[in-house]
Protein backbone atom coordinates (compact mmCIF):
# COMPACT_ATOMS: atom_id res chain seq x y z
CA UNK A 1 0.00 0.00 0.00
CA UNK A 2 1.14 3.37 -0.83
CA UNK A 3 2.59 5.44 2.10
CA UNK A 4 4.41 2.36 3.91
CA UNK A 5 7.92 1.87 3.87
CA UNK A 6 8.80 -1.22 2.19
CA UNK A 7 11.62 -3.05 0.44
CA UNK A 8 11.84 -5.65 -2.26
CA UNK A 9 14.79 -7.09 -0.52
CA UNK A 10 12.90 -7.90 2.69
CA UNK A 11 12.80 -11.68 3.32
CA UNK A 12 9.88 -13.00 4.15
CA UNK A 13 9.61 -15.43 6.92
CA UNK A 14 5.90 -16.27 7.44
CA UNK A 15 2.39 -15.37 6.93
CA UNK A 16 -0.37 -16.16 8.82
CA UNK A 17 -4.17 -15.88 9.19
CA UNK A 18 -5.77 -14.50 12.26
CA UNK A 19 -9.06 -16.04 12.85
CA UNK A 20 -9.43 -16.86 16.67
CA UNK A 21 -7.56 -15.87 19.72
CA UNK A 22 -5.42 -18.79 19.25
CA UNK A 23 -3.88 -17.45 16.45
CA UNK A 24 -2.42 -14.70 18.21
CA UNK A 25 -0.93 -16.68 20.75
CA UNK A 26 0.64 -19.02 18.04
CA UNK A 27 1.54 -15.68 16.00
CA UNK A 28 2.86 -13.91 19.49
CA UNK A 29 5.25 -17.37 19.98
CA UNK A 30 6.77 -16.98 16.51
CA UNK A 31 7.77 -13.41 16.42
CA UNK A 32 9.55 -13.80 19.37
CA UNK A 33 11.31 -16.85 18.35
CA UNK A 34 12.28 -15.08 14.95
CA UNK A 35 12.97 -11.70 17.70
CA UNK A 36 15.24 -14.14 19.32
CA UNK A 37 16.56 -15.51 16.35
CA UNK A 38 17.55 -11.74 14.72
CA UNK A 39 19.67 -12.11 18.58
CA UNK A 40 17.44 -9.29 20.45
CA UNK A 41 17.83 -9.21 23.81
CA UNK A 42 15.40 -10.10 26.30
CA UNK A 43 13.73 -6.92 26.47
CA UNK A 44 13.28 -6.00 23.07
CA UNK A 45 11.76 -9.69 22.42
CA UNK A 46 9.03 -8.78 24.92
CA UNK A 47 8.58 -5.18 23.26
CA UNK A 48 7.81 -6.49 20.19
CA UNK A 49 5.44 -9.29 21.21
CA UNK A 50 3.68 -7.53 23.04
CA UNK A 51 3.05 -4.63 20.50
CA UNK A 52 2.17 -7.67 18.00
CA UNK A 53 0.03 -8.98 20.40
CA UNK A 54 -1.91 -5.32 20.38
CA UNK A 55 -2.10 -4.89 16.77
CA UNK A 56 -3.50 -8.76 16.62
CA UNK A 57 -5.84 -8.28 19.26
CA UNK A 58 -7.27 -4.80 17.64
CA UNK A 59 -7.25 -6.49 14.50
CA UNK A 60 -9.23 -9.28 15.69
CA UNK A 61 -11.57 -7.48 17.91
CA UNK A 62 -12.22 -4.71 15.66
CA UNK A 63 -11.28 -5.86 11.97
CA UNK A 64 -12.74 -8.98 12.18
CA UNK A 65 -9.58 -10.71 11.77
CA UNK A 66 -7.10 -10.30 8.94
CA UNK A 67 -3.75 -11.45 7.84
CA UNK A 68 0.18 -10.89 9.17
CA UNK A 69 3.28 -10.94 7.60
CA UNK A 70 6.57 -11.15 9.24
CA UNK A 71 9.74 -10.15 7.49
CA UNK A 72 12.92 -9.31 7.51
CA UNK A 73 15.10 -6.85 6.16
CA UNK A 74 17.54 -3.73 6.67
CA UNK A 75 15.51 -0.66 7.35
CA UNK A 76 18.03 2.72 7.89
CA UNK A 77 21.45 0.52 8.14
CA UNK A 78 19.31 -1.76 10.69
CA UNK A 79 18.91 -5.33 10.41
CA UNK A 80 14.94 -5.34 11.46
CA UNK A 81 11.71 -7.32 12.25
CA UNK A 82 9.02 -5.94 10.08
CA UNK A 83 5.44 -6.99 11.00
CA UNK A 84 2.50 -5.73 9.26
CA UNK A 85 -0.67 -6.76 10.03
CA UNK A 86 -3.80 -6.17 7.75
CA UNK A 87 -7.16 -6.23 8.06
CA UNK A 88 -10.78 -5.83 5.94
CA UNK A 89 -12.47 -4.35 8.41
CA UNK A 90 -14.45 -1.13 8.92
CA UNK A 91 -11.34 0.76 9.22
CA UNK A 92 -10.76 3.31 11.73
CA UNK A 93 -12.43 7.04 11.59
CA UNK A 94 -10.30 9.71 13.41
CA UNK A 95 -6.53 8.34 13.18
CA UNK A 96 -5.56 11.14 15.61
CA UNK A 97 -7.89 10.18 18.13
CA UNK A 98 -7.51 6.02 17.94
CA UNK A 99 -3.76 6.36 18.47
CA UNK A 100 -3.96 9.00 21.84
CA UNK A 101 -3.86 7.37 25.16
CA UNK A 102 -6.75 5.96 27.06
CA UNK A 103 -9.24 6.41 23.82
CA UNK A 104 -10.88 3.30 22.79
CA UNK A 105 -14.15 2.71 20.80
CA UNK A 106 -14.76 -0.75 22.34
CA UNK A 107 -14.30 -1.90 26.29
CA UNK A 108 -10.15 -2.08 26.07
CA UNK A 109 -8.53 0.54 28.36
CA UNK A 110 -7.35 2.44 25.43
CA UNK A 111 -3.75 1.86 24.90
CA UNK A 112 -3.57 -0.55 22.34
CA UNK A 113 -2.13 1.30 19.35
CA UNK A 114 -0.57 4.43 21.39
CA UNK A 115 0.96 1.53 23.81
CA UNK A 116 2.34 -0.43 21.07
CA UNK A 117 3.47 2.54 18.91
CA UNK A 118 5.84 3.37 21.78
CA UNK A 119 7.22 0.00 22.32
CA UNK A 120 8.64 -0.31 18.60
CA UNK A 121 11.36 1.86 16.76
CA UNK A 122 8.97 2.59 13.89
CA UNK A 123 5.31 1.85 13.35
CA UNK A 124 3.19 3.07 10.01
CA UNK A 125 -0.73 3.10 9.89
CA UNK A 126 -2.85 3.57 7.31
CA UNK A 127 -6.58 3.22 7.41
CA UNK A 128 -9.53 4.00 5.03
CA UNK A 129 -13.32 3.54 6.22
CA UNK A 130 -14.76 0.53 4.66
CA UNK A 131 -11.78 -0.94 3.35
CA UNK A 132 -10.04 -2.02 6.50
CA UNK A 133 -6.26 -1.05 8.18
CA UNK A 134 -2.60 -1.70 7.70
CA UNK A 135 -0.20 -1.52 10.60
CA UNK A 136 3.57 -2.25 10.08
CA UNK A 137 5.46 -2.19 13.24
CA UNK A 138 9.25 -2.50 12.74
CA UNK A 139 12.55 -3.02 15.86
CA UNK A 140 15.89 -3.13 15.04
CA UNK A 141 18.37 -4.34 16.75
CA UNK B 1 -8.16 -61.23 -51.19
CA UNK B 2 -10.63 -60.57 -49.70
CA UNK B 3 -12.51 -61.93 -46.16
CA UNK B 4 -15.78 -63.38 -46.34
CA UNK B 5 -18.05 -61.38 -43.50
CA UNK B 6 -20.86 -62.92 -42.21
CA UNK B 7 -22.51 -60.04 -41.60
CA UNK B 8 -25.40 -61.89 -39.21
CA UNK B 9 -22.60 -62.62 -37.13
CA UNK B 10 -20.87 -59.20 -37.05
CA UNK B 11 -24.35 -57.41 -36.18
CA UNK B 12 -24.41 -59.86 -33.62
CA UNK B 13 -21.12 -58.91 -32.37
CA UNK B 14 -21.51 -55.64 -32.35
CA UNK B 15 -24.77 -55.83 -30.78
CA UNK B 16 -22.82 -57.88 -27.37
CA UNK B 17 -20.60 -54.50 -27.85
CA UNK B 18 -23.33 -52.35 -27.48
CA UNK B 19 -24.48 -54.73 -24.23
CA UNK B 20 -21.29 -54.74 -22.25
CA UNK B 21 -20.78 -51.00 -23.14
CA UNK B 22 -24.20 -50.55 -21.72
CA UNK B 23 -23.62 -52.68 -18.70
CA UNK B 24 -20.29 -50.84 -17.91
CA UNK B 25 -22.52 -47.53 -17.86
CA UNK B 26 -24.87 -48.91 -15.82
CA UNK B 27 -22.12 -49.76 -13.18
CA UNK B 28 -21.17 -53.23 -13.29
CA UNK B 29 -17.44 -53.05 -14.05
CA UNK B 30 -16.77 -57.54 -14.52
CA UNK B 31 -18.89 -57.14 -17.66
CA UNK B 32 -16.30 -57.97 -20.23
CA UNK B 33 -16.42 -58.59 -24.43
CA UNK B 34 -14.14 -61.51 -24.23
CA UNK B 35 -13.85 -62.16 -28.02
CA UNK B 36 -13.16 -65.38 -29.40
CA UNK B 37 -12.41 -64.84 -33.30
CA UNK B 38 -9.03 -62.95 -34.93
CA UNK B 39 -10.34 -60.59 -36.81
CA UNK B 40 -10.78 -56.94 -37.75
CA UNK B 41 -13.78 -56.73 -35.49
CA UNK B 42 -11.41 -58.55 -32.50
CA UNK B 43 -9.46 -55.36 -32.75
CA UNK B 44 -11.34 -53.00 -31.31
CA UNK B 45 -13.37 -55.63 -28.79
CA UNK B 46 -10.21 -55.83 -27.52
CA UNK B 47 -9.27 -52.37 -26.87
CA UNK B 48 -12.59 -51.95 -25.24
CA UNK B 49 -11.84 -54.50 -23.14
CA UNK B 50 -8.73 -53.07 -21.65
CA UNK B 51 -10.29 -49.77 -21.54
CA UNK B 52 -12.59 -51.06 -19.44
CA UNK B 53 -10.32 -52.60 -17.34
CA UNK B 54 -8.34 -49.40 -16.70
CA UNK B 55 -11.43 -47.64 -15.74
CA UNK B 56 -11.83 -50.28 -13.19
CA UNK B 57 -8.10 -49.85 -11.90
CA UNK B 58 -8.88 -46.11 -11.71
CA UNK B 59 -12.25 -46.29 -10.04
CA UNK B 60 -11.02 -48.33 -7.24
CA UNK B 61 -7.87 -46.19 -7.14
CA UNK B 62 -10.26 -43.91 -6.37
CA UNK B 63 -12.74 -45.51 -4.04
CA UNK B 64 -8.93 -46.22 -2.17
CA UNK B 65 -8.23 -42.91 -2.04
CA UNK B 66 -11.66 -41.70 -0.79
CA UNK B 67 -12.04 -43.90 2.05
CA UNK B 68 -8.41 -42.98 3.12
CA UNK B 69 -9.38 -39.56 3.13
CA UNK B 70 -12.38 -40.43 5.16
CA UNK B 71 -10.75 -41.88 7.45
CA UNK B 72 -7.95 -39.22 7.99
CA UNK B 73 -11.00 -36.55 7.99
CA UNK B 74 -12.48 -38.82 11.37
CA UNK B 75 -9.30 -38.92 12.88
CA UNK B 76 -8.85 -35.46 12.89
CA UNK B 77 -12.27 -34.92 14.37
CA UNK B 78 -11.72 -36.98 16.80
CA UNK B 79 -8.46 -35.33 17.97
CA UNK B 80 -10.28 -31.97 17.69
CA UNK B 81 -12.82 -33.17 19.72
CA UNK B 82 -9.85 -34.46 22.66
CA UNK B 83 -8.22 -30.91 22.17
CA UNK B 84 -11.43 -29.06 22.86
CA UNK B 85 -11.63 -31.42 25.95
CA UNK B 86 -8.08 -30.78 27.19
CA UNK B 87 -8.77 -27.13 26.52
CA UNK B 88 -11.84 -26.82 28.80
CA UNK B 89 -10.12 -29.35 31.18
CA UNK B 90 -6.86 -26.69 31.20
CA UNK B 91 -9.33 -24.14 31.83
CA UNK B 92 -10.18 -25.80 35.26
CA UNK B 93 -6.62 -26.98 35.99
CA UNK B 94 -5.03 -23.84 35.32
CA UNK B 95 -6.55 -21.67 37.63
CA UNK B 96 -5.85 -23.29 41.18
CA UNK B 97 -6.47 -21.43 43.91
CA UNK B 98 -4.78 -22.22 47.27
CA UNK B 99 -4.08 -21.11 50.79
CA UNK B 100 -0.72 -20.95 52.08
CA UNK B 101 -0.62 -19.25 55.04
CA UNK B 102 -3.08 -18.16 57.47
CA UNK B 103 -4.76 -15.81 55.60
CA UNK B 104 -3.20 -15.74 52.36
CA UNK B 105 -4.49 -17.45 49.55
CA UNK B 106 -2.11 -17.79 46.05
CA UNK B 107 -2.72 -18.04 42.88
CA UNK B 108 -0.20 -18.86 40.53
CA UNK B 109 -1.32 -17.92 36.64
CA UNK B 110 0.81 -19.49 33.88
CA UNK B 111 0.50 -18.90 30.11
CA UNK B 112 -1.74 -16.75 28.18
CA UNK B 113 -4.55 -14.39 30.16
CA UNK B 114 -7.89 -14.61 27.43
CA UNK B 115 -11.30 -13.41 28.88
CA UNK B 116 -12.79 -16.77 28.96
CA UNK B 117 -9.68 -17.67 31.32
CA UNK B 118 -9.70 -14.63 33.53
CA UNK B 119 -13.24 -15.32 33.61
CA UNK B 120 -12.35 -18.61 35.53
CA UNK B 121 -9.50 -17.45 37.20
CA UNK B 122 -11.55 -14.62 38.97
CA UNK B 123 -14.47 -16.52 39.61
CA UNK B 124 -12.46 -19.40 41.56
CA UNK B 125 -10.76 -16.74 43.07
CA UNK B 126 -13.41 -14.81 44.47
CA UNK B 127 -15.31 -17.85 45.73
CA UNK B 128 -12.47 -18.61 47.61
CA UNK B 129 -11.54 -15.22 49.04
CA UNK B 130 -15.68 -16.00 50.59
CA UNK B 131 -15.16 -19.51 51.43
CA UNK B 132 -11.51 -19.00 53.55
CA UNK B 133 -12.06 -15.54 54.78
CA UNK B 134 -8.89 -14.79 53.48
CA UNK B 135 -7.94 -10.86 53.21
CA UNK B 136 -4.88 -11.29 51.36
CA UNK B 137 -4.09 -12.97 47.96
CA UNK B 138 -1.06 -12.84 45.90
CA UNK B 139 -1.56 -13.40 42.40
CA UNK B 140 1.60 -14.66 40.78
CA UNK B 141 2.58 -14.26 36.74
CA UNK B 142 5.60 -15.54 36.50
CA UNK B 143 4.56 -18.06 34.35
CA UNK B 144 2.60 -15.42 32.16
CA UNK B 145 5.17 -14.60 28.94
CA UNK B 146 3.02 -11.18 27.70
CA UNK B 147 1.18 -8.87 29.42
CA UNK B 148 -0.40 -6.43 26.72
CA UNK B 149 -2.85 -4.21 27.93
CA UNK B 150 -5.48 -6.80 27.22
CA UNK B 151 -4.17 -9.35 30.37
CA UNK B 152 -3.45 -6.20 32.29
CA UNK B 153 -7.02 -5.15 31.79
CA UNK B 154 -7.85 -8.60 33.22
CA UNK B 155 -5.86 -8.24 36.24
CA UNK B 156 -7.28 -4.93 37.35
CA UNK B 157 -10.62 -6.21 36.84
CA UNK B 158 -9.49 -9.29 39.14
CA UNK B 159 -7.95 -6.84 41.50
CA UNK B 160 -10.71 -4.48 41.41
CA UNK B 161 -13.40 -7.02 42.00
CA UNK B 162 -11.13 -9.16 45.15
CA UNK B 163 -10.65 -5.32 47.06
CA UNK B 164 -14.70 -5.41 46.50
CA UNK B 165 -14.68 -8.55 48.57
CA UNK B 166 -12.10 -7.25 51.34
CA UNK B 167 -9.20 -8.71 50.11
CA UNK B 168 -5.99 -7.03 49.21
CA UNK B 169 -4.57 -8.55 46.05
CA UNK B 170 -1.17 -8.46 45.42
CA UNK B 171 0.76 -9.24 42.10
CA UNK B 172 3.87 -10.87 41.93
CA UNK B 173 6.39 -12.31 39.02
CA UNK B 174 6.73 -8.91 37.29
CA UNK B 175 9.95 -9.69 35.02
CA UNK B 176 12.12 -6.36 34.16
CA UNK B 177 11.02 -7.16 30.48
CA UNK B 178 7.24 -7.23 31.32
CA UNK B 179 7.60 -4.04 33.98
CA UNK B 180 9.27 -1.78 31.16
CA UNK B 181 6.79 -3.05 28.67
CA UNK B 182 4.15 -2.34 31.24
CA UNK B 183 5.29 1.26 31.11
CA UNK B 184 5.78 1.73 27.81
CA UNK B 185 2.24 0.81 27.07
CA UNK B 186 1.18 3.42 29.46
CA UNK B 187 -0.87 1.22 31.46
CA UNK B 188 -0.82 2.33 35.40
CA UNK B 189 -0.77 -0.22 37.44
CA UNK B 190 0.01 2.22 40.42
CA UNK B 191 -3.21 1.31 42.14
CA UNK B 192 -2.25 -2.21 42.73
CA UNK B 193 0.13 -3.34 45.13
CA UNK B 194 3.20 -5.23 43.07
CA UNK B 195 6.21 -7.40 43.94
CA UNK B 196 8.92 -8.76 41.34
CA UNK B 197 8.62 -12.23 42.93
CA UNK B 198 6.41 -14.33 44.93
CA UNK B 199 9.18 -14.55 47.95
CA UNK B 200 8.39 -10.44 48.21
CA UNK B 201 4.90 -11.24 48.00
CA UNK B 202 4.83 -13.49 50.75
CA UNK B 203 6.87 -11.50 52.97
CA UNK B 204 4.43 -8.27 52.40
CA UNK B 205 1.60 -10.71 53.25
CA UNK B 206 3.09 -11.91 56.34
CA UNK B 207 4.30 -8.88 57.14
CA UNK B 208 0.44 -7.55 56.96
CA UNK B 209 -0.73 -10.32 58.62
CA UNK B 210 1.71 -9.44 61.69
CA UNK B 211 0.47 -5.52 61.65
CA UNK B 212 -3.68 -6.75 61.43
CA UNK B 213 -2.60 -9.18 64.37
CA UNK B 214 -0.91 -6.59 66.51
CA UNK B 215 -4.25 -3.63 65.63
CA UNK B 216 -6.29 -6.69 66.31
CA UNK B 217 -4.39 -7.83 69.78
CA UNK B 218 -3.94 -3.60 70.80
CA UNK B 219 -7.76 -3.46 70.15
CA UNK B 220 -8.56 -6.25 72.76
CA UNK B 221 -6.56 -4.57 75.53
CA UNK B 222 -7.32 -1.23 74.92
CA UNK B 223 -10.97 -2.37 74.54
CA UNK B 224 -10.63 -4.50 78.16
CA UNK B 225 -8.81 -1.25 79.73
CA UNK B 226 -11.61 0.54 78.89
CA UNK B 227 -13.93 -1.54 80.39
CA UNK B 228 -11.50 -1.80 84.29
CA UNK B 229 -12.10 1.77 83.88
Amino acid sequence: MLGLTSDINWETLSKHLIDSENNIVEVRQLVRYHAKQLSMGIIDQTRITTAVSELLRNMYNYGGGGEVLIEKGIVDDKISLIITCTDHGSGIEDLELAMSDGYTSGNGMGYGLPGAKRLVDRFEIKSELNMGTIVRVMKWK
Amino acid sequence: MSKEYNIDKIAERINRIEDVLASVAAGDLDARINAEAEDDLSGIEAAIDLLIDDLTDELKQREKMQKEVEDKLSKIQEQQKTILQQQADLLELSSPVSKVWDNVLILPVIGTLDSQRTQVMMENLLEKIVETGCTISILDITGVPTVDTQVANHLLKTVTSARLLGAECIISGISPAIAQTIVHLGIDLSTIKTKATLQDAMIFAMKQNKRSENVKLQSLFTSSDEKEE
